[in-house]
């Protein structure tokens, strides 16, 4: 079993806003579908501000709305009405290209399958974002390769994602996300393919990353999951039925540590 | 309102394409077997294309060739009337060798004259015979055609006064009556009227699939007083005549020329038909270059079928592709790719399909012309604008059966795109 990884992360340079401004901001959110001639509101009227360094949980059983917000506060979906502001940046207004090259600087996406691309080695899985920011071949090797040491994966830049454990290629989905430096990182069910102690272990990074001042959004239905989080928001058919900080918070590290501490044993 | 200050991307725009390349030789690797057959299309089509514009060139060249080797800048009379105002006339035309000698008076720029009389007639020698059509012509006849002697002499201005009994045959000819050996100096019956052989023309290959080296040439007036007799309407007159030219002259010139001086011999007036028809050299290479251009037109009109055929199958596993990759298009998109950077990586990955499969059918095209020139003795030249033509068009067929399912993957909306299973 590898090691958990122990990155250092750099906080000098994190990119902040300094403005004082919410990071993302939603005003009377909606998202509605018309499924069979019958409107569904997947999001209906949602308000809320997350702050620069937020750790924060969306919580929601399967169709309460949850991965609907998430699509959207991440610019891939664009909402029925209402407003979503990134660094407080009205996005209704602006263009595909734009909302593209927004994803690229300010989001990383970290996914329940992951979604590499096979037959790729992790050195360039992890350079796709960099392709889009217009980052030349010898820079977008040395930043992927940067970002993989930092997830402990040194040693496996050429492996494919065939040829990684789920929860390596999961820290490889960990440094895409994170090679354009953004400001925040939108993981939808991060864990939901991962065995527990796996889970832990991803579970540890955000943790480190939040700590390092990057703003971390998980979308989870599971409770173990959203109690690693600071603030605790759910979702129940489209409307926000709870935001509260979260009471005795799970510290992954500590867990870890505990485990390592039982096998010792 | 804050707005987002658009930043623009253009640092690594080669890269860019270098990097869409490299994903589109990784995504065509992926699925080799499936590549390679939706290559044979275009592959075949490119192949077609390239070798029926190049079998349209080598038909030009090689007519050219037998044209030129016919007697470059001249033009031939024919006593026929001309019919091609629609006119039709039914008598019959006048050539005569006193109008040879007004041509040569009035028309400017003659290098030579070649009045000529032709009939068919049976050689033999020693128990073989041949068959052939005997020229009886002036020694004007070499100065127009080049047609030069190999062995011995050719007509002189002395067989022509004496009307000697003396004959210079073609290889072709030759080699019927006589094989590998020399004929000069040897006795052929013509109609059985013994002749003297005193020279061998040169080699001179084939016009229109005449051969020009199945002939026997001898004096026009040896010919006039043994073989003609009384077909013709007067004492003087020819089948035809080659009027030859310096270089430089211009031919349609000339034409009007001689058709002024013969109109005025015969006093054809206004519209009337003229009993004589004139055809130049020049107009023979228009001819044909208009006949070899729509034979090459036809060819390449079908080998397209066979390329279109081929963009139509590019089309149809592009758009398998991008329907087999809507989640990476979605996870590209999510990681920041534009629209016209997921258009820009199919269309260039359907222009390198289509660029592979054409320079495979090139390659092919240019052996097959190879091949074609050594053992069918037929020019079949793939030149190099021919073949950059190929592969150029080749991408441009990838760009063009690309793009509709290029811009269908970069109208997919990133969530849907990454939703898909």
């Amino acid at each position: 079993m590898a090691k958990p990884a122990s990155p250092e992360f750099r906080t000098a340079d994190r990119a902040s806003n300094s403005s004082g401004r919410p990071l993302v901001e939603t005003r009377d959110l909606v998202k509605t579908y018309t499924l069979g001639g019958e409107q569904i509101h997947a999001v209906n009227g949602v308000s809320l501000s997350i702050e620069q360094g937020e750790y924060v949980a969306i919580m929601g059983t399967s169709g309460s709305g949850k991965s609907t917000f998430m699509n959207m506060i991440g610019c891939l979906d664009v909402p029925t009405s209402g407003s979503v502001l990134i660094d407080g940046i009205e996005t209704g207004a602006m263009s595909s290209d734009d909302l593209a090259l927004l994803r690229n600087e300010k989001i990383g996406f970290v996914f329940q399958q992951f979604n590499l691309l096979a037959r790729t080695s992790s050195i360039d899985n992890v350079a796709v974002p960099l392709i889009y920011a217009g980052i030349d071949t010898q820079a977008r090797r040395e930043l992927a390769t940067e970002k993989l040491i930092d997830m402990g994966l040194g040693d496996r830049l050429p492996n494919t994602p065939a040829k990684l454990s789920g929860g390596q290629q999961q820290r490889v989905a960990i440094a895409r996300a994170l090679v354009t430096e953004p400001l925040m990182l939108l993981a939808d069910e991060p864990t939901g393919a991962l065995d527990t102690r796996t889970s832990a272990e991803i579970m540890a990074i955000f943790e480190q990353l939040n700590a390092a001042g990057i703003t971390v959004i998980v979308v989870t239905h599971e409770d173990e999951i959203a109690d690693h989080a600071k603030r605790r928001i759910a979702f129940r058919d489209g409307e926000v039925i709870e935001d509260r900080p979260v009471e005795n918070r799970t510290i992954a590290a500590r867990e870890m540590e505990q485990e390592s501490v039982e096998e010792d044993a | 309102m804050a707005t987002a200050a658009p930043k623009k991307r253009t640092a690594g725009f080669l890269s860019g394409w270098s990097v869409n390349i490299a994903i589109a030789l990784t995504a065509l690797r992926t699925n080799l077997m499936r590549s390679i057959l939706t290559m044979l299309g275009v592959m075949i089509g490119v192949f077609a294309v390239t070798l029926a514009v190049a079998v349209g060139n080598g038909a030009q060249t090689s007519v050219m060739e037998s044209i030129n080797s016919f007697g470059s800048n001249m033009a031939i009379v024919i006593p026929q009337p001309d019919n091609e105002g629609g006119r039709q006339s039914f008598d019959r035309g006048r050539l005569t060798s006193r109008d040879m000698r007004a041509i040569e008076r009035e028309v400017p720029g003659i290098r030579a004259l070649a009045p000529q009389l032709r009939v068919g007639v049976d050689l033999v020698v020693a128990g073989t015979d041949a068959g052939t059509t005997a020229v009886g012509t002036t020694p004007g006849y070499g100065v127009i055609t080049g047609h030069d002697v190999d062995r011995g002499r050719t007509l002189g201005e002395a067989d022509i006064r004496s009307a000697s009994r003396v004959l210079v045959l073609g290889r072709t000819t030759s080699e019927t009556l006589f094989g590998d050996f020399d004929p000069v100096g040897e006795t052929v019956r013509v109609n059985g009227v013994p002749f003297t052989v005193i020279g061998l023309l040169e080699e001179k290959g084939s016009t229109f699939g005449n051969d020009n080296d199945d002939t026997a040439l001898m004096p026009i007036s040896t010919m006039r007083q043994r073989f003609v007799g009384d077909t013709l309407p007067g004492p003087d007159d020819l089948h035809l005549a080659y009027v030859g030219f310096e270089d430089g002259v211009l031919l349609p010139q000339a034409k009007i020329d001689i058709t002024n001086v013969l109109r005025d011999r015969y006093r054809v007036q206004g519209d009337d038909v003229n009993p004589f028809t004139i055809r130049t050299t020049q107009e023979f290479m228009e001819e044909s270059q208009m006949i070899t251009g729509i034979f090459q037109a036809v060819l390449v009109a079908i080998a397209s079928i066979s390329l279109l055929v081929g963009g139509i199958g590019i089309m149809n596993i592009m758009l398998v592709s991008v329907t087999e990759r809507t989640r990476e298009i979605g996870l590209r998109m999510a990681l920041g790719a534009r629209r016209s950077d997921i258009r820009n990586q199919f269309l260039v990955e359907a222009a390198v399909l289509c660029s592979l499969g054409g320079a495979v059918g090139l390659a092919l095209a240019w052996l097959s012309g190879a091949a074609l020139a050594a053992y069918a003795d037929f020019p079949v030249p793939v030149g190099v604008g021919v073949a950059l033509g190929a592969l150029a068009f080749s991408a441009f067929l990838g760009l063009i059966f690309g793009s509709y399912p290029a811009i269908r993957a970069s109208r997919l909306s990133p969530i849907e795109a990454l939703r898909t299973e």
